[in-house]
């Protein structure tokens, strides 16, 4: 376990920043009422086997009593880091960006299932969609409920989608709470 | 006919490409060395011809660089370049043994483990009756009391072993003085502590001496920025620092890591910021607004000009009028 360095931190921010825009000052300045002080501590990324974890400092100070090679998880796992470098995002990570996102998809409850099997979202099963999404943004997948399935990336803009036609992708698909399930033992 | 019968006379090893005459003899002994070399020559040549022609008659196959041709395996046996391996001296527990009248007896490969009453190889991992699996050892009298057993077996077994290289080692040197070493051994024999001289130290390479002396140079305080650089001196291997992580918990009071990401998170702030105006909503905002002014100005620009609009504007006062007349009297 250690502290991400200047290099990780960007490649991390600016994932995240894709979802959350200038949210993500909310995420990194939240303040953690966690362990025994009184005054509220913050919360921080931690890198432990390629794994970035969100977890708060108290909860750090305690995990240190752990070997790196035996600690498995702490906090929240947000992501990863490939063998080449760069960091992906994982499920565990979407109630963070749900609660921050800044461009948001609702998806009929007839194409709920279908994306949580891993499909794309298509005009069809497309319920609402928010405003001034580019191609290229992330955007964070709801149901009609305001449940947040899971997240993915745009494949056009909020425009273009008015005229595309119903078996067009419009969010490519990153992650969803059916990995939970699906991929268990990776996770 | 002479060609053919000298032929017939020589002595032809194809396997080896060689010929040989044995019944040639000179007709008279040549006076001069210059008239037998010449003769030799000219011999030579023959039994080269010879070897060719039947090089040539052999069967054929044709190939981009020429005819190929097998040859036979060669007759003539030649004698070995190297003298026959010496036969090794006995080893010192052979001496004994054959004192003592003892013989090697062939063992099985498999052996009784009794603790787990199954067969197990003799020797190697997992082997039958290994000292040290044995889980409990029965005290006797003779223990001294504070002393491990299973720390005195495992010590007594390493000393075993060291004694055993010893007698091996003796063993060697012993054959070395003979000349008789294994062949597998005698090119690691100066390695091996027998020949009674230490190896040769190896000699320094250029490329050890220079990273000796980068290490030497960057251990000044200044990790050898300021010192003067030697003629064909060449820059340390390793410039600058290694890879060093912030602690992983901070102490009280410094706060590097939060203005690591503090600074991170602000310049990807200050890059995306110009996302903060929406271009699009701007530009059709702006377009509405255009809109409006010229749709007003228009009107007034009617309203002096033409004369179909008064009246409209003229009917709709009267009836707003009405309208807030009505919504007065109400």
């Amino acid at each position: 376990m250690r502290p991400l360095d200047e290099t990780e931190t960007t490649a991390v921010f600016e994932k995240i920043f894709k979802f959350t825009g200038n949210n993500l000052k909310n995420i990194v300045e939240n303040p953690s009422h966690e362990g025994p002080d009184s005054e509220p501590g913050r919360y921080c990324f931690r890198l432990n086997k390629n794994k970035v974890y969100y977890v708060s400092e108290s909860l750090v100070k305690r995990a240190t009593n752990i070997a790196r090679t035996n600690l498995v998880s702490l906090g929240t796992c947000i992501g990863k880091f490939t063998h080449g470098g760069s960091f992906h995002l994982t499920v565990q990570c979407l109630s963070l960006l749900a609660s921050n996102a800044k461009h948001k998809v609702w998806l009929k409850p007839t194409s709920e299932m279908s994306f949580l099997y891993g499909n794309h979202v298509l005009k069809g099963g497309l319920g609402r969609i928010t405003e001034n999404i580019a191609p290229g943004d992330g955007v964070v997948v709801f149901s009609m409920s305001d449940v947040p399935l899971g997240f993915g990336v745009a494949a056009k803009s909020t425009q273009d989608c008015r005229k595309l036609d119903p078996n067009g992708i419009v969010v490519l698909h990153q992650a969803d709470i059916g990995e939970y399930l699906r991929m268990e033992d990776e996770l | 006919m002479e060609e053919t019968t000298a032929q017939e006379a020589l002595q032809i090893d194809l396997g080896n490409l060689m010929a040989f005459d044995p019944y040639h003899h000179f007709p008279s002994l040549p006076s001069s060395r210059e008239e037998l070399v010449k003769e030799c020559l000219k011999r030579g040549t023959e039994l080269v011809q010879a070897i060719a022609d039947t090089l040539f008659n052999l069967p054929s196959t044709e190939d981009v660089d020429g005819p190929l041709v097998k040859l036979p395996p060669p007759v003539t046996r030649l004698p070995r370049e190297k003298h026959l391996p010496r036969p090794k001296p006995p080893t010192k527990w052979e001496i004994f043994a054959k004192a003592k009248g003892i013989k090697n007896r062939k063992k099985d490969k498999v052996a009784y483990d009794e603790q787990t009453g199954t067969w197990k190889r003799r020797y190697g991992y997992d082997h039958a009756n290994d000292e040290e699996n044995v889980p409990i050892i029965d005290a006797k009298m003779t223990d001294e009391p504070g002393e491990d057993p299973f720390a005195k077996k495992r010590k007594d077994k390493k000393k075993q072993v060291e004694k055993q290289e010893k007698n091996r080692l003796q063993n060697l040197k012993q054959a070395a003085k003979v000349g008789a070493l294994p062949s597998h051994v005698q090119l690691a024999a100066t390695a091996l502590p027998i020949t009674g001289s230490q190896a040769v130290p190896k000699k320094v390479t250029k490329e050890e001496l220079g990273n000796v002396a980068g290490m030497a140079a960057t251990s000044t305080a200044s990790g050898g920025k300021f010192d003067k650089k030697l003629p064909g001196e060449k820059p340390a291997k390793h410039k600058g620092k290694y890879r060093k992580f912030l602690p992983v918990v901070e102490s009280k009071g410094s706060s590097q890591e939060k203005e690591q990401t503090e600074k991170v998170l602000n310049k990807l702030m200050s890059k995306n910021s110009h996302e903060i105006l929406n271009v699009n909503k701007a530009v059709t905002m702006y377009n509405v607004k255009k809109e409006k002014k010229w749709r007003n100005k228009q009107e007034k620009s009617s309203s002096s000009s033409s004369k179909l609009k008064p009246k409209k504007k003229l009917q709709k006062k009267p009836s707003n009028k009405g309208s807030s007349k009505k919504g007065k009297a109400k």
